[in-house]
């Protein structure tokens, strides 16, 4: 199976890369990236060959694309993918906007291909494993969920809305917004949202605390800030503390570390599973066994109406019901 | 001397006795339940002499200085004010009651009668939550941003259940956030409004997650829970440039784990402490006799005890109606 990478503005592209590399009878065919020096460095790192031109790269016979341009470009590379016949793994967020998730989701269709959502987590060890406890009923039924996904203000393009779609509360909503859905198999109802800008000094939405209902009744809050700092010894967190009417369950999806004390300080040197290679074998598989894949385009549009829900109750300091997004 | 009279020997009233036995310049000098048992174990225990009403033990100790209030919330205010009959000095567990009327009124009527009145709010004498305060207010960690509480465990019990009644005990909201809304107040001022979500209708079971945002900019994510198994509360302030944090779960310094007695039917007991020269109860009850005597005013005044309860019945309210409740200053409305 031939892949290629469409763009490595979005630094997951590196571990998709060493995925895609590592994975049996999987092959690195080729780089796009509208940025030449990224591209072909990327393009000498990994072995491949670099393209300059989409159109060309697209008219090879890759089977499928990984894209991870700036979520902005999210649409047009994917419906590119999708008129050219490639299978196509798209970063989260699914796109900036619902026009242009749809537009995807529709051309995919059209074109027979498979649209996978980049969400990662839900091949983490631990949180399949809070998954089958949930599964088994253990828990009984799940009353609350309190989630967080912290983390770090990665700069660049994330911290331009014209190429990211918003800040914190776009980028770190759809992660736990998926695994809730995923575990609940229930759709987020209602949003309310404080988000604000209080730890970068550009203009962007930085922090935000939402807080879900969803349609079986399940109440749930996510805090999707970036609120790590430099010195906090690692990047952010998954964490989930879910309460069931037979019990609770704590999930902290980075807990397998060790932690490291030297001249740079104290640093958690995480040594559990990785998720990215589970990832891309769900979708390598998906694509061979021509099934639908385990996470699809609608998971992605269905994450990010909730962080756009989330933008809006907060502009507008109400609950959102999500059918009027 | 100071004379002390305890109302009520249930959980805090046992924890407010043993406090003052160890206090220099204190005597614990009688208990009032209603439950004659219940008084004559804490007598027994303390040393104390104990009385079925308020009244009885007045007449038999007419040196009291101070009643403590150690009461179900719901009797807070008929006992306060029967208490201010007595004596110059009370002192009153939190929440000062149920609805902010209730609190007002025990509040003016204490004030007219010239009678000092204490609330425990006995988390801002915690002093990991002291000085997590004190490190934010140095500049420890930059401009706060967003902060998350927590506390919590299993679902109290009480005498005659009192606990499960929303009348009685105003709920999990009420009885057990406010210890969070009255220091994150403490901490960054007035709060602006309120969201909150709850689970609702389950038996001894409550949960609820509420978020604050304050007039100073401040997002604040609390979990109240009485769904957990054992009791632990952690915090963490995140800011510009630095984050505080805190977890009871993790900042244990003894920690016992009794083997499973096989006989008993039971799993190993573990009991987790975290010993202090003087608890934070102690310090509390000592800094509120300190200020009987001195005329200080106290680290939280009743004043502040009303902010705390408007911004719990502002969550209760949300939680109900399902929207952002935007919070009218109380403090205006009191009488100076
Ligand atoms: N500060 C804290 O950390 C903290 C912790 C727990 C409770 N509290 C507060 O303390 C107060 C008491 O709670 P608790 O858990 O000790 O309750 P509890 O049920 O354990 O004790 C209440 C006691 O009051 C007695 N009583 C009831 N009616 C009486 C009457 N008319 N006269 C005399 N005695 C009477 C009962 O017999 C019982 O012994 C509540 O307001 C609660 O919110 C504070």
């Amino acid at each position: 199976m031939k892949l290629a990478i469409i763009s490595f503005a979005h630094m997951h592209a590196f571990s998709y890369a060493k995925a895609i590399q590592s994975y049996p009878g999987a092959k690195l065919a080729g780089i796009y990236d509208d940025d030449p020096n990224r591209g072909e460095r990327a393009a000498e790192d990994f072995n491949t060959q670099y393209y300059e031109s989409l159109d060309v790269l697209l008219s090879t016979d890759i089977d499928a694309v990984i894209i991870t341009s700036e979520n902005s470009m999210h649409k047009v590379h994917t419906v590119a993918a999708a008129r050219a016949g490639k299978h196509v793994l798209c970063e989260k967020p699914l796109a900036t906007n619902i026009e242009d998730s749809l537009e995807m989701i529709r051309t995919c269709k059209e074109n027979n291909i498979i649209l996978q959502t980049a969400f990662p987590v839900r091949f983490s060890s631990p949180v399949l494993r809070a998954k089958t406890i949930i599964d088994s009923g253990e828990l009984g039924e799940v009353l609350a969920i309190k989630g967080t996904n912290r983390g770090t203000n990665p700069g660049g393009w994330f911290i331009q809305p014209e190429f990211s779609g918003g800040g914190a509360v776009i980028d770190h909503t759809v992660h736990v917004v998926d695994i809730m859905r995923w575990f609940l198999k229930s759709e987020v109802k209602e949003v309310y949202a404080e988000v604000d800008n209080r730890f970068v000094s550009e203009k962007i939405d930085d922090c935000g605390i939402l807080s879900m209902e969803f349609d079986n009744g399940t109440i749930a809050t996510l805090d999707c800030s970036w609120s790590r700092n430099p010195s906090f010894p690692t990047w952010g967190d998954v964490t989930l503390e879910i309460v069931g009417t037979k019990g609770t369950l704590s999930v902290d999806a980075f807990a397998q570390k060790i932690d490291v004390f030297n001249e740079r300080g104290h640093k958690y040197h995480y040594w559990g599973d990785e998720m990215d290679a589970g990832l891309m074998g769900d979708f390598i598989e998906s694509i061979k066994e021509e099934r639908i894949p385990s996470i699809s385009g609608l998971d992605g549009l269905k994450a990010l109406e909730v962080a756009l829900a989330a933008y809006k109750s907060s502009r507008q300091k109400e609950p959102i019901q999500l059918s009027q997004v | 001397m100071n004379y002390v009279l305890i109302v009520g020997a249930g959980t805090m009233g046992t924890v407010h006795a043993h406090s003052y036995l160890n206090m220099d310049g204190v005597q614990l000098a009688g208990i009032v339940d209603i439950r004659a048992d219940a008084a004559k174990q804490l007598g027994q225990q303390t040393g104390t002499r104990v009385f079925p009403t308020m009244e009885e033990a007045m007449e038999a100790l007419p040196e009291i200085d101070v009643i403590d209030i150690c009461l179900p919330t719901y009797l807070h205010l008929e006992f306060v004010k029967k208490a201010a009959q007595f004596v110059k000095n009370v002192i009153c567990e939190k929440p000062l009651a149920r609805s902010i009327d209730e609190a007002k009124e025990m509040i003016e009527f204490c004030k007219e009668k010239g009678i000092k009145l204490f609330v425990g709010h006995v988390v801002r004498f915690f002093p990991e939550y002291v000085k997590a305060k004190q490190i934010i207010e140095d500049g420890g960690i930059g401009r706060p941003g967003v902060i998350r509480t927590s506390r919590g465990g299993g679902f109290p019990a009480g005498w005659e259940n009192w606990y499960e009644s929303r009348e009685k005990s105003g709920g999990l909201v009420l009885d057990l956030l406010i210890h969070d809304f009255d220091y994150l107040r403490w901490c960054f001022g007035e709060v602006e409004r309120v969201y909150a979500r709850g689970i609702k209708g389950r038996e001894k079971l409550d949960y609820t997650l509420v978020t604050l945002k304050f007039k100073n900019g401040v997002i604040a994510h609390l979990e109240g829970t009485w769904a957990h198994q054992g009791f632990s509360s952690s915090f963490e302030f995140a800011g510009e440039k630095g984050i505080v944090d805190y977890d009871s779960k993790k900042a244990v310094p003894v920690h016992l784990v009794r083997h499973v007695d096989s006989s008993i039917q039971t799993a190993g007991v573990t009991v987790p402490e975290s010993p202090l020269k003087e608890n934070p109860y102690f310090q509390e009850l000592q800094h509120f006799i300190h200020c009987m005597n001195s005329g200080q005013d106290p680290i939280v005044t009743c004043d502040d005890g009303l902010k705390a309860l408007e911004i719990a019945l502002a969550a209760q309210e949300a939680m109900d109606t399902n929207k952002p409740v935007f919070l009218k200053s109380v403090k205006e409305e009191l009488t100076k």
